[in-house]
C-alpha cells in the first residue's frame, strides 16, 4: 500500500536499466545461496504466496487504489530470498495486466522487496523483544513500509533531471535522444516555476502512505492473529 | 482480478488475426512499443501510437468490458503530475505514456495465452524464475475458486460496511487469513501431485 507501481515512459532509461541489473544481480546471488532441493520443494508455496498478494493488489480497501501489499507477511512466511523472486514473479504478472510498467519491473521489484525482506528481519527482532504477536508484526510493517516508501521516493528523485528535460521538452523535438546538446534560454522566473518540485511530490505521497502503512499495520496484524489462532505452525515462532 | 478468467477466455477462445499471430511476433510487437513509448518525446507521435493500439484493440473485438483495465495505471500517473509545475504538455507527454504501455499489454495479454508469453520468457530467464510465474499464475485461479467461497462466508458474517469499520477490517483480515491457509494447504497438495507425476524442478511447455 505505500509505493506506487511506477509506469513505463516517466523514468530516465539510464535508471530503469540500472534497477534491472541490480535485481538480476540480487536475484542470482539469492538463487546460488538458496540449495536446489529446497527452492524446488517450496516453489509451490512461493507460486500461491505470490498469487495472495496479486489477488491483494486487486482488492481496493479505500477507492483511490489503495490495496493490501502481503509482502510483510508473505517476507515472514517465506523468507528473504523467496520473497525477492516472489515479488519479481508478482510484478510480472502486475505488469502484464498494465498495474505497473514493464521497464521497471527491475525498480518496483527492488522496492517491493525491501518490504518483504525487511518486514521479515524485523518482526523476528521486534518478536525477539516484544514476545507479543500483534506489535511486533504491526511494528514490523509499519517500519517496512516506510523503508519502501522512502526507497520508492528517493528512486523518484533521481530521475529529476529527465523530468526537467520532459517539462522543457515541448515543441523541442520528437525523441528522448540527442547528438548534440542544443543552447537553451532560461528566463530566471519562468524557469523557477519548471523545476520539479519533489517537496510537492513528497507532500501529497507521504500523509497518503502514513495512512497506508497504519492500514496494513493493522490488516496484517489481524491476518497474524488469524494464521496463530488456526495454524500456529506456519509463523514458526516459539511462545 | 476477476477479470482474469475472463481475459483468459477471450484469449484462447477468440480467434481474431491478432490472437492467430505468433506469440514471439506479438512480443516483439510489444517490445516495438515499448521503445516508442520510451524514446517519443512528442504528444501527436505518442497519441499516434495510442490510436494504433486503439484500433487494434477494437480490430481484434476484444471486449469492451476489458478497457477499463488499460485505464487504471492512470492513477498511478496522477502522483507524478504533482512533480510538475501542472504543466499541460508534461501531463499529457505522461498520460499517453501511460495509456500507450497499458493498452498494449492488454492487448498481449487478452489475445495470447498465458503459457504461450511465459514460455517465450523462458528464453531469457532462469527456468526457476519462469516455474514460479506459472505457478503464480494457476495458484491464482485456484485462490479465486477459495476467494468466491469466502466472500459468501464473509457476507453471513456482515460482509464489509463502511459503518462499522473495525469490524469490516476484521472481516477482510480473516477473510485473507482464511484465503492464506487454503493457499498453503493447496500448494503442499500441489506439490506432492506433481512430485508423483515426476515433477522435477521444470515444466515442459510443448505449446501448440
Amino acid at each position: 500500500m505505500s509505493h506506487i507501481h511506477f509506469p513505463d515512459g516517466v523514468l530516465p532509461v539510464w535508471l530503469w536499466a540500472s534497477g534491472y541489473i541490480v535485481a538480476i544481480l540480487v536475484g542470482t546471488i539469492l538463487l546460488r545461496l538458496t540449495k536446489k532441493e529446497a527452492l524446488t520443494r517450496r516453489l509451490p508455496l512461493l507460486g500461491m504466496m505470490a498469487a495472495v498478494m496479486v489477488l491483494g493488489a486487486s482488492v481496493e480497501i479505500v477507492p483511490i487504489a489503495y490495496h493490501v501489499n502481503l509482502t510483510v507477511f508473505s517476507g515472514v512466511l517465506l523468507g528473504p530470498s523467496l520473497i525477492f523472486m516472489a515479488t519479481f514473479v508478482v510484478n510480472v504478472i502486475l505488469a502484464l495486466f498494465g498495474h505497473g510498467g514493464i521497464t521497471v519491473i527491475g525498480l518496483n521489484t527492488l522496492t517491493l522487496s525491501i518490504e518483504g525482506i525487511l518486514g521479515y528481519y524485523f518482526f523476528r527482532l521486534i518478536w525477539k523483544v516484544l514476545k507479543r504477536l500483534t506489535p511486533a508484526i504491526f511494528l514490523a510493517t509499519f517500519i517496512a513500509l516506510l523503508f519502501s516508501t522512502f526507497a520508492m521516493i528517493g528512486v523518484v528523485s533521481l530521475g529529476t533531471s529527465h523530468y526537467e528535460e520532459l517539462i522543457h521538452q515541448e515543441g523541442k523535438g520528437i525523441f528522448e535522444f540527442h547528438l548534440s546538446k542544443e543552447k537553451e534560454e532560461h528566463h530566471p522566473g519562468v524557469a523557477a516555476e519548471e523545476k520539479v518540485n519533489l517537496r510537492r511530490f513528497m507532500a501529497i505521497v507521504l500523509p497518503l502512505g502514513f495512512i497506508g502503512w497504519i492500514l496494513e499495520g493493522v490488516i496484517t496484524s489481524l491476518i497474524a492473529r488469524y494464521i496463530q489462532r488456526l495454524r500456529p505452525d506456519l509463523l514458526r515462532i516459539k511462545t | 482480478m476477476i477479470q482474469l478468467s475472463y481475459l483468459d477466455y477471450i484469449a484462447v477462445e477468440r480467434k481474431s488475426f491478432l490472437h492467430r499471430l505468433s506469440p514471439k511476433l506479438k512480443i516483439i510487437g510489444m517490445i516495438l512499443v515499448l521503445f516508442v513509448i520510451v524514446t517519443v518525446r512528442s504528444l501527436p507521435g505518442l497519441f499516434l501510437l495510442y490510436v494504433i493500439l486503439l484500433t487494434l484493440f477494437f480490430i481484434a473485438r476484444i471486449p469492451a468490458k476489458i478497457f477499463p483495465l488499460t485505464l487504471y495505471p492512470l492513477i498511478f500517473a496522477f502522483l507524478f503530475i504533482f512533480l510538475s509545475g501542472f504543466r499541460i504538455f508534461f501531463i499529457l507527454l505522461i498520460f499517453l505514456k501511460v495509456l500507450c504501455g497499458s493498452t498494449g499489454v492488454v492487448l498481449l495479454l487478452a489475445s495470447t495465452p498465458y503459457p504461450s508469453v511465459f514460455s517465450v520468457l523462458g528464453r531469457v530467464l532462469p527456468s526457476s524464475f519462469v516455474m514460479a510465474l506459472f505457478l503464480t499464475y494457476r495458484s491464482v485461479f485456484i485462490l479465486l475458486t477459495c476467494l468466491e467461497e469466502t466472500q459468501h462466508a464473509l457476507y453471513l458474517r456482515g460482509g464489509v460496511q463502511w459503518k462499522h469499520p473495525w469490524r469490516s477490517l476484521i472481516n477482510i483480515s480473516n477473510g485473507f487469513g482464511h484465503l492464506i491457509i487454503q493457499g498453503i494447504d493447496a500448494s503442499e497438495k500441489m506439490y506432492e501431485s506433481m512430485a508423483l507425476r515426476g515433477f522435477k524442478g521444470k515444466i515442459h511447455y510443448r505449446g501448440e
